[in-house]
């Protein structure tokens, strides 16, 4: 301890004689001086500075872990964490800002299905020695490293397993005598009544058309046997046009072109605007994951508590059980700008190591990539829906052009609009996205 | 009453007085002729760095592969040459046609109304008395003053579907009046900003809004500097307003429109903020998109590519360039005329 005072001290001394040197997060991690101090006899890193970001709202529950978490870690390490949050939908263009600056993170938390597109931007470090020689991460199933490993490289750590289900009202649903609906006109009917009971200006069932629309969209064309590209003969086919991905999308937008369960104004909404629509109790139903029930919360300010939430696995459209969700999930990478890939390295370790990679999972309302706690999560009933989910969850087409065809391009929300602005019929507007999502998904 | 002849005849009675002057000027003390572009050298300097830098700096991109591979700040990679690639994939490009289409469109209309709104406006505060003319002014270049983003969020509020004043008074029309100016008597969530026409019809309110007090004020300015005789004489031989406009008004501040019109067809071209805002961001119908919110999605939407991005930009700026040139000259001309 006091050891580590003095260690933290001179290095305090030594940075501020250098002047300037300390003021930058990242100029003051590469100090030679606070490592050598301290070697041997207390933390290496004393002194040293990392910078983290996470993805999301913060909330009482995500504070208090990133708390305990850099607690941990500057014991251990003798590092400070600065802690920043990036909302989910401006996550890219942080990335992209980080780049072009160089003033990026040393740690940031990633989405599984967003790794490939920016290790093509030479955006992450390369960690497989690190994953290799940790022993808690060699206990994470093999299956689940499919998304983080790029030509046998591994770039990221999974932190914990997402899949969406339906997040609802439950005190609407007492109220008007809705039960869960067990398939998809039960699930319809539901959304009418609460739009009919609570005011037109309520969704019944949101409609999802922003940045991540296809997490929404997904389940019902999944459910309908449809998907949207296969890779066949060494290229991307877009498969938008088949029966299956019609009957999901056309059920998908007449949601709000025929059904008016969800509002003509509200196209452009993603799961995070639809959360804020939620907390001001405006949304009846919508499709997410466990994390928004403490930001809802908080942002009612308690109006909308956890007791009138719920959530249910989106039903297959037969109701033969509950439809495919997107096999989603968090990562947590070491990004390649970083000053200190080490003590980064150190920090990856530590978080999704089995302690903190455990209560990240159960705490962000996510499923635990270590099998022991997955095996308790099966048996509550909180999380009941995300365990049926994702025993029978999907990905997207697993390609790097992927993320350009989901949100930036937007394909499939533009397609919708479409439909439901009475612009184009279901078939044409299916066809020229489909021609579209070839276009990019087989680009160099 | 133009600037361009003054400078030119300057320029040419001088000429043949330079040389001997400087010989004899020259070991003592600066020439009085270099003096005016010794002083403006600070000023050139400033604009070289701040405008001509980035205009080169683009010119270059336009030229080349830049993604964020190239533009990272550790690291890079050098950016490829590609020649003319970025400027043919833009004209290839469905979204050039649309965005063109819109950019003109809008600049047209928006144009139009902003001069014709802000004259009105002008006139009528030349005609009124002090005090009100002082609070039309203080009220107007209020609204002139807002931010862009501010004006942007200020309409989306009052379009909004469910919360906004537009829907709410269109209500309020009694039925059978609404039903036979819209067609339509019922206006409970209707959707301001999905399509591209009622988007553009909202942005057309906003930037007229927001501009046209800028054209009024210029107006009163150059209303003031008529003399009143001719305004009298008008009257005396039995003119009215309509024609008293167009005889005397309007010839005499034909520079003054010129100017303005050059202006607000600058500004009009470029808009950007209010659009962005009130369609929804990168995420808007990509129909609605105009040259310069489709050259923003290109360069920095990921995967950024700010070559093509830098290509649309240069392509906008070329058109600007050629639309006003050919309006200027006109102006001048009727000018040498005249």
């Amino acid at each position: 301890m006091k050891i580590s005072k003095i260690a933290i001290t001179t290095a305090t001394t030594a940075a501020l004689a250098l002047g300037l040197a300390a003021c930058g997060s990242g100029e003051s991690a590469t100090e030679p001086q606070a490592g050598a101090t301290a070697s041997g006899t207390g933390p290496k890193f004393a002194g040293q500075k990392l910078t983290v970001w996470r993805l999301g709202a913060p909330n009482e529950v995500f504070e208090k872990y990133m708390t305990d978490l850099n607690t941990k870690f500057t014991q251990t390490t003798g590092a400070t964490v600065d802690l920043q949050w990036i909302p989910w939908p401006d996550a890219q263009n942080k990335w992209t800002t980080a780049l072009a600056s160089g003033e990026g993170p040393d740690v940031t938390e990633f989405g599984n299905d967003q790794v490939a597109a920016w290790v093509a931007q030479d955006a992450l470090t390369d960690i497989t020695d690190v994953v290799k020689s940790t022993p808690d991460f060699q206990q994470i199933p093999q299956n689940l490293w499919s998304y983080e490993t790029i030509d046998g490289k591994i770039y990221a750590v999974p932190w914990g397993g997402g899949t969406r289900a339906v997040l609802y009202r439950k005190d609407w649903f007492e109220e008007l005598g809705i039960s869960e609906p067990k398939n998809w006109d039960e699930l319809r009917a539901a959304a009418k009544k609460i739009v009919d009971e609570k005011g037109s200006d309520v969704d019944g069932f949101a409609f999802n058309g922003g940045s991540d629309a296809n997490m929404s969209l997904s389940p019902f064309v999944w459910s309908a046997g449809g998907d949207f590209a296969a890779f066949e003969g060494g290229k991307w086919v877009g498969k938008l046009t088949q029966p299956g991905f019609k009957e999901g999308f056309q059920f998908y937008t007449d949601l709000v072109a025929k059904d008016g369960v969800s509002g003509k104004s509200r196209l452009t909404l993603n799961s995070v605007d639809i959360s804020q629509r939620f907390a001001a109790e405006k949304v009846g139903m919508y499709v997410t994951g466990g994390w928004d029930i403490a930001t809802i919360e908080e942002q009612s300010k308690g109006k909308v508590d956890a007791a009138k939430m719920g959530f249910f696995s989106l039903p297959a459209k037969d109701g033969s059980g509950p439809a495919p969700a997107f096999q989603g999930g968090n990562d947590i990478a070491v990004w390649k700008d970083t000053d200190a890939p080490e003590l980064a390295a150190e920090y990856v370790k530590l978080a999704a190591g089995k302690e903190f990679g455990g209560r990240y999972a159960k705490e962000n309302g996510l499923l635990p990539l270590y099998p022991e706690a997955l095996a308790e999560y099966a048996n509550d009933p909180a999380q009941k829906a995300f365990a049926d989910t994702f025993a029978v969850a999907k990905g997207f087409p697993a390609d790097s052009n992927w993320a350009e065809a989901n949100d930036t391009k937007a394909v499939l929300q533009n397609a919708a609009r479409a439909v439901i602005g009475g612009d184009k019929d279901i078939d044409t507007a299916l066809a020229d996205a489909n021609k579209e999502l070839e276009d990019i998904l087989n680009q160099q | 009453m133009a600037q361009t002849p003054t400078i030119a005849r300057g320029g040419n009675s001088s000429a043949p007085a330079r040389g001997p002057r400087n010989r004899a000027a020259r070991t003592r003390r600066l020439s009085p002729r270099a003096i005016p572009y010794l002083l403006l050298v600070p000023c050139l300097l400033v604009i070289a760095a701040l405008l001509l830098y980035p205009l080169v700096q683009m010119l270059q991109m336009s030229f080349q592969e830049v993604g964020l591979r190239q533009f990272r700040a550790r690291n890079p990679l050098p950016a490829e040459f590609v020649g003319v690639d970025n400027f043919r994939q833009v004209l290839e490009s469905e979204l050039f046609w649309t965005s063109l289409r819109n950019t003109v469109l809008f600049a047209l209309v928006a144009v139009t109304m902003t001069l014709v709104f802000g004259t009105l406006v002008g006139l009528l505060m030349h005609k009124l008395g002090p005090k009100m003319s002082i609070f039309v002014v203080v009220g107007t270049m209020a609204a002139w003053a807002v931010p862009p983003t501010a004006q942007a969020i200020i309409w989306k509020w009052q379009f909004d579907a469910d919360a906004g004043i537009v829907n709410w008074a269109l209500n309020l029309l009694p039925d059978w009046l609404s039903q036979a100016v819209f067609g339509r008597a019922d206006w409970t969530g209707q959707p301001w900003l999905n399509d591209t026409l009622s988007i553009y019809f909202v942005l057309v309110v906003a930037v007229v809004w927001a501009s046209f007090p800028f054209i009024a004020v210029s107006v009163l300015a150059g209303l003031k500097s008529i003399p009143s005789e001719l305004y009298e004489a008008a009257r005396v031989d039995g003119a009215g307003a309509v024609r008293t406009f167009w005889k005397i008004t309007f010839p005499l501040l034909r520079p003054v429109f010129a100017v303005l019109v050059v202006l607000s067809m600058i500004w009009d071209f470029k808009v950007f903020t209010q659009l962005f805002l009130l369609a929804g961001g990168t995420n808007m119908p990509r129909d609605a998109f105009n040259l310069s919110v489709w050259s923003y999605v290109e360069a920095f939407n990921p995967p950024a590519d700010m070559g093509l991005g830098a290509a649309i930009a240069i392509v906008l700026t070329v058109i600007l360039l050629l639309i006003t040139s050919v309006y200027v000259r006109q102006i001048v001309k009727s000018e040498d005329v005249r």
